[in-house]
């Protein structure tokens, strides 16, 4: 039978229930996706808006230098019989009000809000380092060894399971867990063994006691090192499997010991990767407030961990001396508890009255931080770019 | 300084001993067996070539040649034994980093490290503890001009391996395997993935590549057992159905089997 030609479309749809289906299917999942985008937005632009103004100024060099560079410290605002307000410290306010004379009305003082953000800033930073430096040893040589050495089996599943329940366990349980080991327990070296020392192994020359490290930068980095560990581990390890076979089968070949292949021809290649997540680990660690509470973290702190106060050395004191000196400041930055960013956010948010100038400070310090969080994000996928050209197969 | 290769006339002075001797040897992955009963020898200077269908045993055959089974969970061999240079190879003393320096492996797809040429055919020597660099840059030049790349890689060692063409990318992986100056060069289908034009120039190869090391390949290619290799050995379901020189086999075989696997007439 030929066609007759008409102009029936034979293609045409039925209107059917499954055409419908479809439409609503797509419309409900694009609206999902919509609505994560929005909020994502919201809290970009509310945080910008309220946020840049702190943290820049329309005045070179632009950027609020005070904010980023001074400790915290109390806001003094002075009024004056007609109503304008003088926002100073604590040292320019007996200054103002003499010069107000009968002039002065009333002084408020807002805690926290006044001065800038550096100490949590440092915090924060020396909190990173330490933790990523303990994650990434820890979850890498975990990685490895998972990855290259052990036999699959049981085991295995089993350590693979242990790594996926820490990470769902929730970060307050990580604080008291580091409160109880390492603030609390955790061994290290003295002349006089505290009272509440659990163990003292004496040595000879010196202690091993385990006493703790009392809330410190490094009791706080541990912690935040175990709650960052499963992301790093799991990363890393699928890092290290996404390096192709044949290049362990080609090295082992070639007479090399398994390390030397992991050395050489499988780490190199999985090491992008594993940075990148390792900076999300930074991200996160920087992010955390609860495993930091009991460990590190201090509401308030009038001096950077490498301001203590030291006795001063003699005129005539040795370069050694000297240098002894240093080597125990610098040390002493770890065993210093510091303020910390989200810690300071807490305390400003709901731990001091809230006006405008408490405001103010809130909103600069999630500016500065979530700035610092994107510019380290960033600069892990810049990371990744350039070495994935270099190590590319 | 010179290679300190044995040359072809001090090899046929007297008739030495096979380079490789394998003896009723049974391999099994686990429960289920691979190998049953293979025996095989390799002489010095010759290209063996291994043929059969596919899962035949070929490969694992090979494989048993520098223990590089010993990677795989569970994979033994359960009777018998393997010589090396008259070395039975799973003695508790031998180092297996030793053995395989002396037989080098390629494997089916070329797969250079991401590194530059002069570093991939270095990577023997480098983790075999050596460090002088005139020593290296005299291995890098001698294992490419074996592996007849010399001449058009030269003026660009220190660039990267991977923007070589797939053909040359396979014979900078033969160069990196005979930088160690191996005895027993094995061949694990070298040719499988690559176009008939490469294939004919890593066959050429081959021939010279036998003055100097002994090979053993495995081919899924029957013509081209016939034009590289000097024996054949077939395999079926693991057993070794029939060795002979590749002439005879191919010619006139012993066996039904294979006849029947030459004139194709199973699969």
């Amino acid at each position: 039978m030929t066609p007759s030609p008409s102009n029936d479309n034979p293609f045409a749809g039925d209107n059917s229930g499954i055409q419908k289906r479809e439409t609503a299917a797509r419309w409900a999942l694009r609206v999902g996706s919509y609505i994560v985008v929005l909020i994502t937005l919201a809290i970009m632009l509310h945080i910008f808006t309220k946020g840049a103004p702190v943290a820049f100024q329309s005045k070179w060099p632009f950027v609020n230098t005070k904010f980023l560079t001074e400790l915290p410290a109390t806001l003094h605002v002075i009024e004056d019989q007609q109503g304008n307000h003088i926002e100073t410290d604590v040292n320019g306010a007996d200054a103002i009000k003499k010069q107000l004379g009968d002039n002065f009305r009333a002084e408020k003082t807002i805690s926290y809000s006044g001065g800038g953000i550096l100490g949590p800033i440092i915090g924060t930073a020396l909190l990173v380092i330490v933790s990523v430096g303990v994650a990434l040893f820890l979850g890498v040589a975990c990685a490895i060894y998972l990855s290259e050495y052990a036999k699959h089996g049981k085991f295995l599943e089993m350590v693979r399971l242990a790594i996926l329940n820490l990470a769902g366990v929730p970060s307050v349980v990580f604080g008291l867990f580091g409160l109880g080991a390492f603030v609390l327990t955790a061994p290290k070296f003295v002349s006089v063994v505290a009272e509440r020392s659990v163990l003292a192994i004496p040595l000879g020359f010196t202690t091993l006691s385990f006493e703790g490290w009392d809330t410190c930068v490094l009791s706080g980095g541990f912690t935040l090192a175990f709650v960052i560990l499963p992301v790093i581990i799991t990363a890393s390890e699928q890092c290290l499997q996404a390096v192709p076979q044949g290049f362990r089968e080609t090295s082992m070949a070639l007479g090399a010991t398994r390390w030397q292949t992991i050395r050489y021809s499988v780490l190199p290649f999985a090491t992008p990767g594993i940075l990148t997540s390792s900076i999300l680990g930074i991200a996160r660690a920087a992010g955390e407030t609860a495993p930091i509470m009991f460990t590190a973290a201090l509401a308030f702190k009038d001096k950077l961990p490498w301001q203590k106060d030291m006795p001063p050395l003699p005129v005539d004191a040795s370069i050694f001396a000297h240098w002894e000196q240093s080597v125990s400041r610098f040390l002493g930055i770890f065993t210093e508890s510091v303020q910390a960013l989200p810690y300071h956010i807490y305390t400003l948010a709901a731990k001091i009255p809230q006006n405008e100038y408490a405001e103010r400070a809130q909103y600069g310090s999630v500016f500065v931080f979530l700035v610092l969080v994107a510019s380290l994000a960033a600069s892990s996928v810049m990371l990744r770019k350039r070495l994935r050209a270099k190590y590319r197969w | 300084m010179t290679a300190p290769l044995m040359t072809p006339a001090a090899a046929s002075q007297s008739t030495p001993p096979p380079v490789v001797q394998v003896r009723d040897m049974d391999f099994s992955y686990g429960a289920s067996v691979a190998l049953h009963d293979i025996n095989l020898s390799v002489e010095y200077h010759r290209v063996t070539a291994l043929i059969g269908p596919s899962g035949c045993g070929k490969s694992t055959l090979l494989r048993c040649i520098n223990r590089m089974n010993d990677r795989v969970t569970g994979a033994r061999v359960t009777r018998g034994e393997v010589l090396v240079k008259g070395k039975n190879i799973h003695d508790a003393d031998v180092d297996l980093t030793q053995l395989r320096k002396q037989v080098g492996m390629v494997f089916q797809k070329s797969n250079p490290f991401p590194k530059t040429i002069y570093e991939n055919v270095a990577y023997g020597l480098r983790i075999h503890g050596e460090k002088n660099k005139s020593v290296l840059d005299e291995a890098v030049e001698r294992s490419l001009t074996h592996a007849a790349l010399w001449e058009d890689l030269k003026d660009r060692l220190h660039t990267s391996a991977l923007a070589l063409s797939g053909g040359q990318q396979q014979r900078l992986c033969i160069a990196r395997a005979i930088a160690t100056v191996p005895d027993v060069l094995l061949m694990d289908e070298p040719c499988s993935a690559l176009d008939p034009i490469s294939t004919l120039k890593i066959e050429e190869l081959m021939h010279q590549l036998a003055k100097e090391f002994t090979v053993v390949i495995v081919t899924h290619n029957m013509q081209q057992a016939v034009r590289v290799s000097d024996y054949t050995a077939f395999l079926h379901l693991g057993k070794l159905v029939e060795f002979a020189p590749t002439e005879e086999l191919f010619t006139n075989p012993r066996e039904r089997l294979t006849e029947s696997y030459l004139r194709g007439t199973f699969s």
